[in-house]
């Protein structure tokens, strides 16, 4: 074990050529899975909500769609997005935004599974007590069911994060230079110790989603003790 | 691009990248559903060190991405190894009784099976203690009640229970597997990916080769899902998350 | 549900805004000087062509300096996209880069995909293998050899050798590294290539490179297929650099005496193929 190839390259290793070039290492892995967590919430939301009122035709296509997203690997879809998407769409989408496209659609895709069943779960009788009330279906959805769903989905869209941060680590395959890529450059060149850099590289995601495992396990526990 | 469909020569890797995948995911799945079951039943022990070791194993493997893993065992468990057993690893060996030898697998698939089986057990371990968390607590009481041992408790009440419980969510695990083998293409192992980036080396047809990959993914999962379904009624883990 | 679809909506008005559309036909050498940006993808983990210099945490090489040289020409900055081998071919038809300048051997299928310029240098197929253990290509049928994926260094092996077993890793230091832990006994690359890894690894003494190579390799600068304004711009100013003497320093700064890897000057920029085989 040498650790002085860990010491050596740490500021490598933590934000890649920034300031002299662009952010990297796991700086930018941060950075993706904060963007993908973000963006993979607000689709999940969207198209959970869309799973409990849409009917018919409508909602076959929707679960069709859910379905390919959640049984394509992750690497594929980046090769999709990256490469595929620009010569069959012309859609040229950078490697950050390839990389944060797909893991939002995976990740979408699954929670929008998580708010579908939180909402499910809540008693039909809610909505028709709404209903008596007055509030329109959008109002129920937003004054009465979300406030219900959402603090009981924390633990596993925290899950979801966990996933999320490790799958940043496939932005290697596009040469975006995230942890694992700079990784890759910094044992390619040293060449000798591959052992040490990538216990060192799984230490520091082990930080990060270790982080967001802490904080589930805190949330579930409070959730838990909550009436339900 | 987009010209035509890959000769017959290329769908026949296609083919064999494959069969690595589905041979590759099925042992890694075999062997991950009994180390899983194993580490949970450690991570339930009374004894505190045990559980707490197991906890450790757990959450490291949970929370570090599988390529980083598949890069160590590889690349770095291998620069660890004293030369000579590095050497007869990778020298050709029977297994087993002659009639029945099978080639012995290239270091790439031993390393990969290791590390996809590794990383998929921490995950199967949390279905298996989902599911026994959900047994409820009054029917150990109960158990006891009649008179039961802790083992028989075990064994006709919680167990059981648990198992079914878990399945669907083991299945929805099962289908991680199978998506998560593609990164065993990182360490040359010639499964699916491999062989869709080796078509289109020779081909150029990027669209075709990853389209076919794409489609055998899909339908290895929809396969097992379609079986969740139908024997057990639902395909995923209520969590969907745990990848 | 409307405040769904709007938002859904929104989302991929925003996705394509941001994104904003690949014209192929456009004249991309025009499009160049109107961003003021060179976008070139080289190699990140191979010396002397390409890779990162740990001080400056820059990537750098002969590679790099052509391409500086390209943009300094036009007067426009320079982007560099690491890439591996692999990566060339689907990085240049997918619009994210201009140029490719990855030790990037013309060949002709290749040519159906991509355009590229008159040849600036000139290698050929060799091998690295643990002292004595590879003295003649006849030993290559029963050998588990590394090589990249996406090579021309792989397709040449598998047709000349098809006995061989071949794994292909994601770039050259993977594959010696897999040669280092006895996973393959040899790998296979561009010479000049190997040289570079193996004049950087801490334990070269105990690997060679056996003196026979399997192919006499032309390498350019890969272009988007149909620019003819940029691939013009490309060849009359490699050939320009020839002139000024320029390419020499290049080559002397990556591969002159006084460097880790010192190889004689084989072909210089405009000489015919022909020469270039000896």
């Amino acid at each position: 074990m040498n650790p002085s190839v860990i010491t050596d390259n740490l500021i490598y290793f933590l934000v890649g050529p920034w300031p002299q070039g662009p952010l990297g290492g796991a700086a930018l892995t941060v950075i993706l899975t904060v963007l993908s967590a973000a963006l993979s919430g607000v689709l999940g939301l969207v198209f959970g909500v869309l799973l409990s009122v849409l009917r018919g035709p409508w909602l076959a296509v929707l679960r069709l769609g859910l379905g390919l997203f959640r049984a394509i690997p992750v690497l594929m879809l980046i090769f999709w997005i990256y490469f595929l998407a620009p010569i069959a769409f012309g859609l040229d989408v950078p490697g950050v935004g390839s990389v944060v496209a797909a893991l939002s659609l995976i990740g979408g895709a699954y929670l929008a599974h998580t708010v579908h069943a939180g909402i499910e779960a809540l008693p039909r009788g809610q909505w028709a007590a709404a209903s008596a009330l007055g509030l329109s279906r959008r109002q129920t959805l937003w004054l009465v069911v979300a406030p219900q769903v959402l603090p009981r989905m924390a633990p596993s869209v925290v899950n979801q994060w966990i996933a999320l941060t490790k799958d940043t680590s496939l932005a290697y395959v596009i040469g975006v230079a995230e942890l694992s890529f700079v990784a890759t450059q910094v044992s390619n060149r040293v060449m000798v110790y591959p052992a040490e850099i990538y216990l060192f590289v799984a230490v520091l995601y082990f930080i990060l989603c270790a982080g967001f495992e802490l904080a589930a396990g805190r949330l579930a526990r409070r959730y838990r003790s909550l009436p339900a | 691009m987009f010209d035509g469909f890959l000769a017959p020569r290329y769908i026949g890797w296609m083919i064999d990248g494959l069969g690595v995948t589905l041979g590759l995911s099925a042992l890694a799945s075999v062997i991950a559903l009994v180390l899983g079951f194993v580490l949970c039943v450690l991570r339930l022990s009374p004894s505190r060190p045990v559980a707490g070791l197991a906890a450790a194993w757990l959450s490291a493997f949970r929370n570090t991405p599988l390529l980083v893993q598949l890069f160590f065992w590889y690349f770095g468990v291998s620069a660890l190894l004293p030369d000579s057993l590095m050497a007869w690893l990778n020298a050709p060996h029977r297994i087993g009784v002659e009639a029945f030898g099978a080639p012995w697998p290239p270091f790439e698939m031993l390393a990969g099976l290791l590390g996809l089986s590794l990383y998929s057990a921490a995950f199967m371990a949390e279905e298996f203690r989902a599911g026994i968390y959900s047994v409820a607590p009054g029917q150990t009481a109960a158990g006891r009640a009649l008179g039961m041992t802790s083992t028989q408790i075990w064994i006709s009440i919680i167990l059981p229970q648990a198992v079914r419980i878990a399945r669907a969510p083991l299945a929805g695990q099962v289908m991680n597997v199978v998506k998560n083998s593609s990164l065993t293409m990182a360490i040359g192992l010639a499964e699916l990916s491999y062989a869709a980036r080796q078509v289109e080396t020779e081909t150029f047809q990027a669209f075709q080769a990853f389209g076919l990959a794409t489609l055998f993914y899909i339908g290895a999962v929809a396969l097992i899902g379609g079986f969740s379904q139908l024997a057990w009624g639902r395909s995923s883990p209520p969590t969907g998350a745990a990848r | 549900m409307r405040l769904a679809l709007t938002a859904i909506t929104l989302m991929m008005t925003l996705a394509v805004a941001a994104c904003g559309r690949n014209d192929a036909p456009q004249d991309r050498l025009a499009a160049i000087r109107q961003a003021g940006v060179l976008r070139v993808a080289t190699f990140d983990s191979n010396p002397p062509f390409g890779s990162v210099n740990p001080t400056t945490r820059k990537i750098e090489g002969l590679d790099v300096d052509y391409a500086q040289a390209l943009a300094d020409k036009l007067g426009v900055k320079l982007e560099i996209t690491p890439t591996n081998p692999a990566n060339r071919i689907p990085l240049l038809a997918s619009g994210k880069v201009d140029l490719v300048l990855a030790n990037f051997t013309i060949t002709e299928e290749r040519a159906k995909q991509v355009d590229f310029s008159i040849p600036y240098f000139a290698s050929g197929q060799q091998f690295i293998a643990k002292t004595g253990t590879l003295t003649s290509p006849d030993q290559l049928n029963g050998l588990r050899i590394g090589v990249d994926k996406g090579t021309v260094n792989e397709i040449n092996l598998r047709e000349k050798y098809p006995q061989a077993v071949l794994v292909a890793y994601d770039d050259t230091p993977f594959a010696f590294t897999a040669l280092r832990n006895g996973n393959v006994q040899a790998i296979s690359q561009d010479g000049p290539k190997l040289i570079g890894v193996l004049a950087n690894a801490p334990d070269a003494s105990g690997y060679e490179i056996p003196a026979f190579s399997i192919s006499q390799d032309l390498i350019g600068v890969g272009i988007p297929k149909g620019q003819a304004a940029l691939k013009t711009f490309v060849d009359t100013t490699l050939v320009e650099l020839e002139a000024s003497g320029q390419a020499q320093r290049i080559y002397d700064r990556w591969f002159g005496p006084d460097t880790r890897t010192p190889l004689a000057r084989s072909y210089r920029i405009g000489e015919s193929a022909a020469v270039a085989a000896h």
